[in-house]
């Protein structure tokens, strides 16, 4: 009888393959950056990466859930604009400012353009990449149009947002300087935990999984396309509309034209974590990985000397390497059980 | 009568695109007139539509193959980028003598680059199965990166001077590069429906595995096409360098949604193996139309933005109608639309995942 592993006790399961070579990249990676340079092991650089990564990590978890349903969602980025940028506004024009308000209303408006985009995937059948190309910049177009590009600075921010911000779990006071862990940490936590059970501990997590398998004998046996795809791409608009305000709220400054435009880096994150574009497989652990390795390039690699201008490449090379030992060895596999599929 | 009612039948989406562009023209002239339709306003239109549609050329050919190539825009700047890089003067520089050795040099390296960019692709989806989308996603971000750390993001100016008048110089007041264009259309055109690699890559996208038991060495088909692709890209990047006589990272980004825009709206099916490259051509006038006409208007960028994604959508579900347009018609189910059973005809990977409801 083997002892049976930490991990194993933890999250009942093996770790994928995925899994252990990001794991692995992390950890080389760290190592490289410490002997480099000592001063990237401090509370600091992780309580500033937690703040930074956490709006991107819950969006992930939409992502992630899109993905595993056998779509790809590229209007993500879109939605959490629009609606961020939208119950802001409305906030304004009614003249009252409330945190649980804006949060409220930015992830009803985020699930409501999530549903559109399911409507549209499910009634007409089209490829799911084209459909959210479409309504992410038609979204994003439409809000410029209406409600123009206005920014708000600081002082324009609504004060229960800034506050919101710049509330602290714990905060740990070193000699000269004080670092404290966002309360951002905490959301995340609460999605990580919600899209686990929610996949995990349902039928309609279990239904996701179904569809994103295969289609056709997910619906031979019962289960409704159109609510389970409703269900994915509500759940998806409504993480993006709860980053929304998150990511406003963090940087206390309000652009509506930002975050466009990062929404394949995001998926290129979750995918590397293992999330197969066919459907069917992804994982959170890896999705949080795929995030972790993102932001570590982003944020560390001033500590290796190197500028902001080698992100892509490294991010990309590692991507690109992963994709191909993952599809690599699906396809030995493949050919071994003679399956001719493409994928 | 019969015999138009005949060709319209035959090719129901080129017909509706073809209406549509003539409705367009037609709501043009009427408002703008002459600001659009003189000899000068088609010029400039001719210009700016031959950057775009080489990359919706390459859009095409891999969405023909039943991919899509996300690293089309990031491929022609990395490739514009070495060209410039070569005729900057910054590796060998630039004197009266040697300006011409340059011109060609950097022509080369462009087309190199592209080439390479579209075999690592073609690579990357044939040899280890990789999705297409993700191949170049990932790619796509790899290209840019390459490019951002040869750069650190500045733009790379070209210092060879008749370098710009590539898109500047015109044969018989048809500017250069629009000719360039329309021989790469007629090109593609006659291999895709002429030769045997074209009737492969149409078959590898109806039905890839039926391919390789039919003894085609179906990868190479794919390693072709991205290859293919790549030169299409590399002359895009030198016609976007020409045109600005510098080149920098993320130059045509924008043209990544365009591409896909035009592509979908000629009524290539995403899926593959089905669209015509003269409804291609049908669809780059229409947009490039439209988008002089946004212009002459001034729309803000995002209300373009808004515009195409609409039109993106709007055509799919014309599309999608039109598809299905015969094949509604005996009303044998009348309340829920049920159209499962009846969308046989021509078996495609979208057919057989349709639901029994």
């Amino acid at each position: 009888m083997q002892r049976r592993s930490l991990f194993r006790r933890t999250f009942d399961r093996p770790m994928t393959s995925m899994e252990k070579y990001l794991l692995a990249i992390i950890l080389v990676y760290i190592v490289i950056v410490a002997v480099k340079n000592p001063q990237f092991f401090s509370l600091e650089t992780l309580f500033d990466m937690i703040r930074n990564g956490s709006g991107i990590m819950i969006l992930a978890l939409g992502v992630l859930v899109v993905l595993i349903s056998g779509g790809i969602d590229v209007s993500f980025t879109a939605i959490a604009i629009v609606s961020g940028y939208t119950s802001v506004r409305l906030m304004k024009v009614l003249g009252f400012d409330n945190l649980l308000f804006v949060i409220l209303v930015a992830v009803v408006i985020g699930a409501v353009l999530g549903s559109i985009n399911a409507l549209l995937i499910h009634f007409f059948r089209l490829p799911t990449l084209i459909v959210t190309l479409g309504t992410a910049s038609a979204f994003h177009g439409l809000m410029a149009i209406a409600l123009g590009t206005k920014t708000y600075t600081a002082i324009d921010v609504p004060q229960s947002m800034l506050d919101f911000g710049s509330s602290s779990l714990l905060t740990i006071s070193a000699e000269r300087s004080q670092y404290s862990l966002s309360v951002f940490f905490l959301i995340v936590l609460a999605c990580i935990v919600l899209t686990w059970f929610l996949l995990y501990r349902t039928m309609l997590g279990r239904m996701v999984f179904a569809i994103g398998s295969n289609e056709e004998s997910a619906s031979r046996i019962g289960i409704s396309l159109l609510r389970t795809k409703l269900f994915v791409y509500c759940y998806s608009g409504f993480l993006s509309g709860l980053m929304g305000i998150i990511y406003f709220s963090g940087l206390s400054y309000i652009n509506p034209v930002s975050l466009i435009g990062t929404e394949l880096m995001i998926i290129a994150a979750v995918v590397i974590g293992g999330a197969k574009l066919t459907g069917g497989e992804g994982t959170i652990l890896g999705a949080v990985l795929g995030i972790i390795i993102v932001q570590l390039f982003q944020s560390t690699l001033v500590f290796l000397g190197l500028g902001a201008s080698w992100n892509n490449l490294f991010f990309g090379s590692v991507l690109m390497v992963s994709l191909g030992i993952m599809y690599y060895r699906q396809r030995q596999l493949n050919k071994r059980s003679l399956v001719f599929s493409s994928n | 009568m019969r015999s138009l009612r005949n060709l319209v039948l035959r090719d129901k989406e080129l017909a509706v695109l073809v209406f549509m562009t003539a409705c367009v023209i037609l709501v043009l002239y009427i408002t703008l007139g002459q600001r659009l339709f003189s000899p000068t306003g088609l010029q400039s239109m001719s210009v700016q539509v031959s950057e775009f549609g080489f990359l919706a050329l390459a859009m095409a050919i891999a969405m023909l193959t039943g991919g899509i190539d996300l690293s089309v825009a990031a491929a022609a700047s990395l490739a514009g980028i070495m060209a410039a890089l070569v005729m900057s003067g910054q590796i060998i520089p630039v004197t009266d003598e040697n300006s011409g050795i340059l011109f060609v040099l950097g022509i080369v390296a462009a087309l190199v680059t592209g080439l390479l960019c579209g075999l690592l692709n073609g690579f990357l989806i044939a040899k280890i199965s990789v999705p297409p989308i993700l191949a170049t996603l990932s790619t796509m971000i790899l290209f840019a990166g390459i490019g951002m750390a040869i750069t650190t993001g500045q733009s790379v100016p070209v210092l060879v001077p008749s370098f710009a008048q590539l898109s500047t110089s015109a044969v018989a007041n048809i500017p250069l590069i629009f000719i360039m264009m329309v021989v790469a259309f007629l090109v593609v055109a006659f291999v895709l429906s002429r030769t045997r690699l074209g009737r492969r890559i149409y078959l590898f996208g109806e039905n890839e595995v039926a391919l390789r038991f039919s003894g085609v060495r179906s990868e190479r088909v794919i390693l072709m096409s991205y290859a293919l692709i790549g030169i299409l890209v590399g002359i895009a990047g030198i016609i976007m360098t020409s045109r600005a006589n510098s080149m920098r990272v993320g130059v045509g980004d924008s043209y990544l949604l365009q591409a896909i825009l035009v592509v979908v709206l000629a009524g290539f099916n995403p899926f593959g193996g089905k669209g015509r490259i003269i409804s291609l051509a049908v669809g780059l006038v229409l947009l490039q139309l439209l988008s002089t006409a946004f212009n002459a208007l001034m729309f803000s960028p995002y209300a373009k933005n808004f515009v195409w994604g609409a039109i993106l959508l709007l055509v799919m579900v014309l599309n999608h109608f039109v598809r299905h347009w015969r094949l509604r018609q005996p009303p044998e189910k009348p309340a829920p639309p049920a159209p499962g059973h009846k969308e046989e005809v021509r078996p495609s990977p979208v057919t057989v995942l349709i639901p029994n409801r």
